[in-house]
């Protein structure tokens, strides 16, 4: 009872509400804008929450995702281009509708089946992650450090093609982690005798340097976007007949959306893809997928939304983002002072149920605006591109200012933009690098301190029963990604003349 | 793979010059056993290993087959980007918030393409005033003024 008193205050003493409704209205117009993924829409969104309570700040965030995973269906049914990376499947039997006149079908279908994967996606959220926090609570510093081993062992899970870029990648982060003062005995490291660097590069910087000013720099050499038709489209909901059709595919994207969701480094674009692919396997009319079927939108569509809850469960009960969006929303939490983990339940409940109750609102949201804002969305996404980009770098270099007043804030998310730019010139992934930062902190402190404990035996990582388990789920990680790795490489070999 | 073997080449003298800053740290009387820079060294050494690996990979694995990249110019015009917001951090502390972004906005949105119109200076004004209006009046965060607050201050 204690719980949804919390999430009932959320709701009625604070502005969690209209913070759902704006978040989810920013998350759909940005995710419709090809190049802004909800990442990016939450990134630039953030130093906005400043100074917002943290309540309506973290459901703001999470809003933005939710409604962003609904935004990236538009241009992947209207005009072939996903606006994110998620809803890349929808493409293929969403734009077929449309082209037979059927997109405002296509685009409801995309609603509703959106709004039951985010439902159920809470769901697990709500059931997962409180026992999960309990578990860790009996957490000591050896089992913190572990924990830290096994969030940077999931690096190996979202290298994409090379592990070995994504352990340098990590290793960048974790770099960058070390810039400021020490830990333990208050040496300035690596910080050429700027104050400004005293206290460390926050990640929160990182982020929106690696995310929205790395997109604004590969949207200068990008072709202008394609143009939506006014009135392409009038939104129209499944009816009954529709409706029974839906339910099988929604079922298996709500299944695969919770395994990838709490899987870290799978995310949702995986989720919608092999969604698609069970959803046609198990399909009474398999013929009708890349053809217009509504069933190879419903099943996409509701695994990434599913992804929008369950990709918070291991955020919130352990404190590791396993994707860009749960990195951003952790920088959320951290610009307020808030660390996610264990410990959140008991410092912060109301946060953590006033989120629940937030996502349970951004979903009806989601619904609601999705009726009325496809027209000025459809408006937005035909503005010259030229306008747009302007208008983010203003907004990203008067938002980052904002948080600190400094200019060398505003810097360092430039320099952190040419960095991710030159990270995806080279094919290093840059999920890796914000990790590193993140967890950085938390992996060395820990272990110096469980290392003051043990007078400096490194037994103590072995003798805590938590922290043996996590590091050896931290071996067995990184041993079936380097074997995937050998795979890869022995495959990709080119064969001798 | 050419790439691969520039990229590990820059990541260990990255490598290599963050190993000589670590072990240059001084040692606090605070020190515990591992010290102010022994994560830094040890990490320096795993970069390091992590580059001569890929290198070799790169060197083993051959060339690859070409593919489309964008070309010198096309990354100089992406820097350009970036070159335009270090300009904004430059000229804004004197300058002033409202006309710094505003000639953010203008010149972001000719650098993107636009052509010059009246069109891009009243949507730079427009943006200006709007963001000015967010930031420092409705979330009252202190944007800098410049030398218009001398100015007008007398």
């Amino acid at each position: 009872m204690t719980e949804l008193a919390f999430a009932w205050k959320a709701l009625t003493a604070s502005w969690a509400v209209p913070a759902a409704f704006i978040g989810v209205a920013w998350g759909i117009v940005g995710g419709a804008l090809p190049g802004i993924s909800p990442s990016i829409a939450m990134a630039l969104l953030l130093p906005f929450t400043y100074g917002i309570e943290p309540v309506t700040a973290i459901v703001m965030l999470a809003a933005v995702y939710v409604g962003a995973e609904y935004g990236g269906s538009i241009p992947a049914i209207l005009i072939r281009t996903p606006g994110t990376n998620a809803a890349a499947a929808t493409v293929i039997d969403g734009f077929e509708m449309h082209r037979q006149g059927r997109g405002g079908e296509a685009l409801g279908i995309s609603l509703v089946s959106g709004l039951v994967g985010g439902i159920f996606g809470l769901l697990v959220l709500v059931v997962a992650t409180g026992p999960l926090a309990r578990f860790a609570l009996s957490f000591t510093p050896p089992a913190y450090f572990a924990l830290g081993v096994l969030g940077l062992s999931v690096i190996a899970g979202l290298s994409g093609k090379s592990l070995l870029k994504g352990l340098i990648a990590g290793i960048l982060g974790f770099m960058i982690a070390t810039i400021g003062t020490d830990p333990v005995s208050g040496v300035p490291r690596f910080t050429f005798g700027s104050p400004d660097l005293l206290g460390g590069i926050r990640p929160i910087v990182v982020m929106v340097g690696i995310f929205a000013v790395t997109e604004l720099m590969a949207q200068a050499i990008e072709p202008a976007w394609a143009r939506v038709e006014a009135g392409a489209a009038r939104l129209k909901l499944p009816d009954g007949r529709t409706w029974r059709r839906l339910v099988r595919p929604q079922a298996i994207g709500a299944a695969i959306g919770t395994f990838e969701g709490v899987t870290p480094g799978a995310g949702g674009t995986i989720a919608a893809f092999l969604s698609y692919n069970e959803a046609r396997r198990w399909s009474k009319h398999p013929e009708e997928f890349g053809e217009g079927s509504v069933e190879g939108v419903a099943a996409p569509e509701c695994a990434n939304n599913v992804v929008t809850g369950t990709a918070l469960v291991p955020l919130l009960g352990l404190g590791i983002p396993g994707s860009n969006s749960a990195a951003i929303l952790l920088g959320g939490f951290l610009l307020h002072g808030l660390a996610p983990g264990p410990l959140l339940f008991e410092k912060s409940p109301d946060v953590v149920y006033g989120l629940y109750a937030g996502l349970l609102v951004a979903n009806i949201a989601m619904l609601l605006l999705g009726l009325v804002i496809l027209t000025p969305c459809l408006w937005l996404v035909n503005r010259p591109k030229p306008y747009l980009m302007a208008f983010i770098l203003a907004l990203v270099v008067s938002g980052v200012f904002a948080m600190e007043a400094s200019f060398f804030d505003v810097a360092l998310v430039l320099a952190a933009g040419v960095l991710g730019y030159a990270l995806r010139y080279f094919g290093v992934p840059t999920l890796p690098l914000v990790l590193g930062v993140v967890l950085g902190f938390m992996v060395e402190s820990n272990y110096r301190r469980a290392l003051v404990l043990s007078g400096g035996d490194h037994a103590i990582f072995v003798q805590d029963p938590i922290s043996l388990g996590l590091l050896v789920a931290a071996a067995a990680v990184i041993a079936l990604s380097l074997r995937r790795e050998v795979k890869l490489v022995s495959t990709e070999r080119p064969l001798s003349p | 793979m050419r790439r691969d073997l520039v990229c590990a080449a820059l990541a260990l003298a990255l490598a290599g010059a963050y190993y000589v800053a670590a072990d240059a740290l001084p040692t606090s009387l605070l020190a515990d056993g591992v010290g102010a820079g022994g994560i830094p060294k040890l990490l320096a050494v795993a970069l390091g290993v992590l580059c001569v690996l890929l290198g070799a990979r790169s060197l083993v694995a051959g060339a690859a087959a070409a593919s489309t990249v964008a070309g010198i110019g096309d990354h100089l015009r992406a820097l350009g980007v970036a070159g335009l917001g270090l300009a904004y951090v430059a000229a804004a502390p004197h300058l002033g918030y409202p006309l710094a972004v505003a000639l953010l906005l203008a010149a972001t949105t000719l650098y993107y393409g636009a052509s010059l119109r009246l069109t891009v200076l009243v949507y730079a004004l427009g943006c200006a005033a709007v963001l000015w209006l967010v930031f420092a009046r409705m979330l009252g965060v202190a944007m800098p003024a410049g030398v218009w607050a001398r100015l007008l201050g007398g």
